[in-house]
């Protein structure tokens, strides 16, 4: 019975640039039903979104703590910096992170490099990079969809 | 030892920056994105010019950031100031950074994330242009502690409000004071009785944003109204 369930405030995401990765991930987490807002600062990109997606999409500058606030960032439990811009990701976490106190924060950075200025954040990071090798060590390790040679015996 | 300086990003402003701290007898390494800002700040045969995007650690590392005494970033973007002021404090301990900053809304942000001086250039502009505006009412305003605290030079005249007060009398804000009076050519520093004459100088120490409240108490409100 969920109208007995005591109310808590719904767990609200807010995903920073409506790339391929954003609006994947957009998409994933309103199909399971959470709330989600996208924000990118072309409104073009918004079309990547499936057509049942059911968040928000709101076009701004993600760097800019006015449309932070819009976005309503005091409120978020998650905020996903994923801009195609390593640097901008950075400063929206740092900023979700000390600015609005934001428990939960993950940036994708496409060099590895400048993780260091993360460590000691909070701040989790993803990079595609690294990602990307250790899948396809892990493939290598195992026998191939065509059946390789490393089998063979 | 020389002190070394690492110069990130901008074209004129970097220029400018190591002409003048080379004069000083500093050692300046300047890295710039662009080959041809590389190659206009590379006239100066005195600089060290690396080619490269600053906000990667490799580049800085070339740049010989770990023997730096300071850093500066004066790229146009805000963030990639951020991560240049980062990388050199964390990766490279570098004793100083400088970020020049464009959104003035960020600057306690920055501050917060650890580097030594923010420098926001459009607060900056704005406030000496605020300066030279009503510079009839105030001789000079000197900022203070990233211009937290001013300092102002008020010349007091027969027709304002004060004169003839004594200056317990003067209803100035709390986090304003008369620092001295330059009377002639003697300073006094004040006390509660002493006079307001005119022809006075008031030497004022004003907390941010209280110029104008105090200069209200002074000179009185009408000529703050236009």
């Amino acid at each position: 019975m969920t109208i007995f369930q005591s109310k808590k405030p719904a767990p609200y995401t807010i995903v920073v640039g409506c790339g391929r990765l954003g609006a994947n991930l957009a998409n994933t987490l309103s199909d399971q039903g959470k709330n989600v807002l996208i924000l990118d600062r072309n409104k073009a990109s918004f079309r990547k979104l499936s057509s049942s997606f059911g968040g928000l999409t709101l076009e701004g500058d993600g760097t800019d703590l006015d449309v932070l606030k819009e976005a309503g960032i005091p409120q978020a439990n998650t905020v996903v910096a994923v801009t195609n811009n390593d640097n901008v990701n950075i400063m929206i976490a740092q900023m979700a992170r000390e600015l609005f106190q934001v428990g939960r924060v993950i940036s994708r950075l496409y060099d590895p490099e400048r993780e260091c200025v993360y460590r000691e954040l909070g701040v989790d990071t993803i990079c595609p990079a690294v990602l990307s090798a250790n899948e396809i060590d892990k493939l290598l390790g195992k026998p191939g969809a065509a059946g390789n040679e490393a089998n063979a015996s | 030892m020389k002190r070394s300086v690492l110069l990130v990003g901008g074209r004129s402003k970097a220029k400018a920056l190591a002409q003048s701290l080379l004069q000083k007898g500093y050692q300046v390494t300047a890295v710039n994105a662009a080959l041809e800002d590389c190659q206009k700040l590379a006239e100066n045969g005195k600089l060290s010019v690396i080619h490269g995007d600053g906000t990667k650690p490799y580049v800085l590392e070339d740049a010989g950031a770990g023997r730096m005494d300071m850093a500066i970033a004066l790229t146009p973007r805000d963030e990639d100031n951020l991560v240049i002021c980062q990388l050199c404090k964390k990766r490279f301990q570098v004793k100083k950074t400088v970020a020049l900053l464009s959104d003035p809304q960020k600057t306690e942000f920055f501050y917060k994330m650890g580097i030594d001086s923010v420098v926001c250039a459009i607060s900056a502009v704005t406030s000496i242009i605020e300066q030279q505006a009503f510079v009839e009412e105030m001789a000079k305003a000197i900022p203070i502690g990233a211009g937290r605290v001013q300092m102002l030079e008020i010349p007091i005249t027969a027709s304002d409000p004060v004169t003839g007060k004594q200056v317990w009398e003067i209803d100035l804000p709390k986090e304003v004071i008369i620092g001295c009076i330059l009377r002639g050519d003697r300073n006094l520093v004040p006390r509660g009785d002493t006079r307001i004459l005119a022809g006075d100088v008031l030497v004022l120490i004003s907390g941010s944003n209280r110029e104008a409240a105090a200069v209200r108490a002074l000179k009185g409100d009408s000529k703050w109204r236009s």
